[in-house]
């Protein structure tokens, strides 16, 4: 069955954000986004793929209402965002934000504090959460104690215990093996399928984004702006047998084409300003 | 850090030394604390003037000084040897390295009456306090740095078939060094405060005994010039330490 | 380092051939080597020392009981160092942590105001004893007030330290699911705070010792400088060596307590 959702009701509608930073020593701005413009539906789940500094995380910020964009609006289900909405968008970030001080329980229980969820659910959805991952051995054991790659499974449960529509994600994978990326990926997919979020995506990565995306968007180099949108249409949960099939490799390749000149690009910036950039990501 | 914020730090920094002579200022001009305590600052500037104008204040110096060096090679030798001698292995360093940790962390003050009693009040019960104090942080840190060095490095050396020698020459002593400097620091710094210490405890000479005196003989202005000559002696050596050690982090 | 190298073996394979954990075997050997030092020192103490510098642990512990714990007055005297060390512990964190948090709480006053603290950190405090002593007078206040001074010093610098470096990503995180400023100053900064405030509460117990026992030690008129001056003049070395060994127990045992505060408050670090 074959669902591109474009029936489906607008979840997340960004216009026209542009957003600029001070610039780090010399005087003036550096433009991170420049006029991006784009919906994602309910239940899609969006990748958002390009070059280092092209300005995707900032995006991702923005929407999530941690940061506030220079211009332009970015809605959630009909409603403008002026902050953090806790109830309705979830973050997962790069690196697990488990507190290293607190055991996992202790950490669900911070996070539905935080949120305001009432606690007699606190226990009920910690252990639901981290059965669905496979980790509900390690309940009282703190993120220390676990693998980089048990962390991340972790930090994922976290973020869909939270149980909101929407869940942004910055890289959640980028700091871990080919291997464990590639069978969350898979559990991930499964997830969603069953649990019909809304997710949008930030990764570097074309294999990743092919094979959990709905729709990819692709970035140009900073300023970043969208230069191309890639339709994916193969149903979840996804097997791994799609990464053997050729359309696989032709999106992946499409990808690959449209991404090579603008990392070239970003590159060069990054040599002409004399250091890697390190702000916005 | 921007140089826009640098200067803003660094006026407020400076703003504050001058707010605190300013506030010495004031309140010994209109009399609000009694010259027992805090005399004005030309009297102060005078008694510093009249000090180093008297041969006595050279000669205090001196052997302070020469009281320090002394102790801090002892501690820097001994240290180092110690330590040395403590990672030649795993075992060792299990066994003496929490035990050296945790008598530093007793006041070794305590010590002090019994240097005076096999020394006397002479410079060398001066010697052997500082020497004993400064002794802790170089040995800590050349442990620490000495078994902390990268097993990697040390493989690689001897697959290209360094001898025991080269290895330590070319490959534990310049790993370790950051660290080891760090203990040499802390050891000076450790062993200047604890000659200082000593000689105001019970000494005979040197610049500590001079404070301690000029506090009996009720001279605060000398005693306070003494106080401001050594606060600047710190400040300084602060400041030449760190600059020596930012210009080492550049490379 | 062929030593270091042969080591590693036995290391990895905890000493199977001993029947002891190498644990175990690290402490045996610390006790032995403790032993026979104490076992040399009463040797020669029995034997080849001059009697009027060198007692042997023997003598020592007799002294302790015949000359020290005997004596009310120096009994007083220790009780009294033990008092003063306590109060000046308590001001010391209540000023550290207040100064600390103060400074520490923006990074434009830890900027500006961090590199002052350190510098005065930086000044050997013992040339102020004698202005301390002129101000204090010779009595507990003037102990209290060094040892403060010393203590406070390492709780400051450790608070600021703490607060420094807070993961940027836990406070984007505690944002987005909600967490108010007072969540996240109990759930991220406090806890980020935790293991750097230990450090400062152990280092201020060292110091605030120090600077207790060195008041103590210049005012020779009284109190425990009183007795060491004594022992020291009449070439006494037995009860000066107790009573040494018995402040130096307080210190251990004061250092201990902090510690094991410390373990206990810092378990998720491993």
């Amino acid at each position: 069955m074959l669902d591109t959702g474009a029936e489906r009701p607008v979840a997340v509608s960004v216009r026209n954000v542009t957003q600029r930073f001070a610039a780090q020593g010399a005087a003036g701005t550096v433009v991170a986004l420049n006029d991006i413009s784009l919906d994602v539906r309910r239940g899609e789940f969006v990748c958002l793929l390009g070059p280092s500094g092209c300005g995707k995380s900032t995006l991702l910020n923005i929407i999530g209402g941690l940061f506030d964009a220079s211009e332009g609006s970015v809605t959630v289900a009909g409603q403008p965002v002026k902050g953090p909405s806790p109830k309705r968008i979830s973050f997962i970030f790069q690196e697990s934000t488990l507190y290293p001080w607190y055991s996992i329980r202790e950490n669900f229980d911070v996070s539905f504090k935080f949120q305001g969820v009432p606690k007699a659910e606190w226990e009920g959805r910690t252990r639901d959460a981290l059965a669905a991952v496979g980790m509900s051995r390690f309940i009282d054991h703190y993120p220390n104690q676990l693998s980089v790659g048990m962390r991340q499974r972790v930090n994922l449960a976290r973020g869909l215990a939270l149980d909101t529509d929407i869940i942004l994600m910055d890289e959640p994978f980028a700091a871990l093996d080919e291997q464990t990326r590639m069978v969350l990926g898979e559990d991930l997919s499964e997830l969603l399928a069953k649990t019909g979020k809304t997710i949008i995506f930030v990764t570097h990565s074309l294999a990743e984004a092919v094979f959990l995306s709905d729709r990819i968007f692709v970035w140009t180099a900073r300023p970043g702006r969208i230069k191309a949108i890639i339709e994916v249409g193969e149903a979840h949960p996804r097997s791994p047998d799609f990464m053997l099939t050729q359309r696989f490799g032709e999106l992946r390749n499409e990808c690959y084409a449209l991404l090579r000149d603008e990392v070239r690009q970003a590159m060069s910036l990054e040599r002409d300003a004399g250091a890697p950039a390190s702000a916005g990501a | 850090m921007s140089d826009a914020s640098t200067f803003t730090t660094r006026s407020i920094q400076i703003a504050f030394v001058a707010i605190m002579i300013g506030v010495w200022y004031g309140v010994t001009t209109t009399g609000s604390v009694t010259p027992l305590f805090l005399p004005p600052i030309d009297a102060v500037k005078s008694a510093f003037i009249r000090l180093v104008q008297t041969g006595q204040f050279w000669s205090a110096v001196r052997v302070t000084l020469t009281t320090i060096a002394q102790a801090w090679l002892i501690a820097v030798v001994l240290g180092i040897l110690v330590a040395y001698l403590v990672t030649r292995s795993k075992f060792l360093v299990a066994v003496f390295e929490p035990v050296i940790a945790s008598t530093f962390a007793i006041p070794l003050t305590l010590l002090f009456p019994l240097f005076i009693l096999f020394f006397g009040i002479g410079p060398n019960s001066k010697v052997a306090y500082a020497a004993t104090y400064g002794f802790f942080p170089v040995a800590l840190n050349t442990i620490a740095g000495l078994s902390s060095v990268n097993e990697h490095y040390l493989r690689a050396a001897r697959s290209m078939g360094a001898s025991g020698f080269d290895t330590f020459r070319h490959v534990l002593f310049p790993a370790a060094f950051p660290v080891i400097l760090t203990g040499l620091r802390v050891s000076f710094f450790i062993s200047f405060a604890s000659v200082l210490g000593g000689e105001t405890l019970s000494s005979a000479a040197g610049i500590g005994k001079n404070i301690a005196l000029a506090a009996e003989l009720m001279e605060p202005a000398r005693m306070y010039a003494w106080i401001v000559f050594v606060i600047c002696i710190t400040v300084t050596l602060n400041f030449v330490v760190s600059a020596f050690e930012n210009r080492r982090r550049e490379y | 380092m062929t030593a270091a190298q042969a080591e590693l073996p036995a290391h990895r394979a905890p000493a199977a051939r001993h029947g002891f954990s190498y644990a175990t075997r690290v402490r045996l050997t610390r006790w032995i080597i403790f032993a026979g030092l104490l076992l040399a020192w009463e040797v020669y103490g029995q034997t080849l020392a001059n009697p009027r510098l060198i007692s042997p642990p023997s003598g020592v512990l007799y002294a302790l009981f015949s000359e020290i714990l005997a004596d009310g007055r120096i009994v007083t005297a220790i009780f009294e160092s033990f008092r003063e060390v306590i109060v000046a512990y308590v001001a010391s964190i209540l000023l550290g942590l207040a100064i600390g948090l103060g400074v520490g709480w923006s990074s434009f006053g830890r900027r500006s105001f961090f590199p002052i603290v350190l510098l005065l950190y930086a000044i050997p405090q013992v040339i102020l004893l004698p202005l301390f002593v002129l101000i204090f007078g010779i009595g507990p206040a003037c102990k209290i007030a060094f040892g403060i001074s010393h203590g406070v010093f390492p709780i400051i610098v450790n608070v600021i330290a703490g607060m420094r470096n807070v993961n940027p990503l836990y406070l984007r995180s505690a944002a987005s699911m909600g967490g108010s400023a007072v969540d996240v100053a109990r759930h991220v900064y406090f806890p980020h705070m935790v293991p750097s405030l230990f450090t400062g509460l152990r280092l201020g117990m060292t110091m605030t010792l120090l600077g207790v026992i060195l008041a103590e030690l210049y005012v020779s008129t009284q109190g425990i400088g009183y007795w060491t001056k004594v022992y020291a003049e009449n070439f006494d070395p037995a009860p000066l060596l107790a009573l040494i060994a018995v402040l130096a127990l307080m210190a251990i045992i004061l250092n201990s307590l902090v510690r094991v505060g410390e373990r206990r408050f810092t378990r998720w670090r491993n």
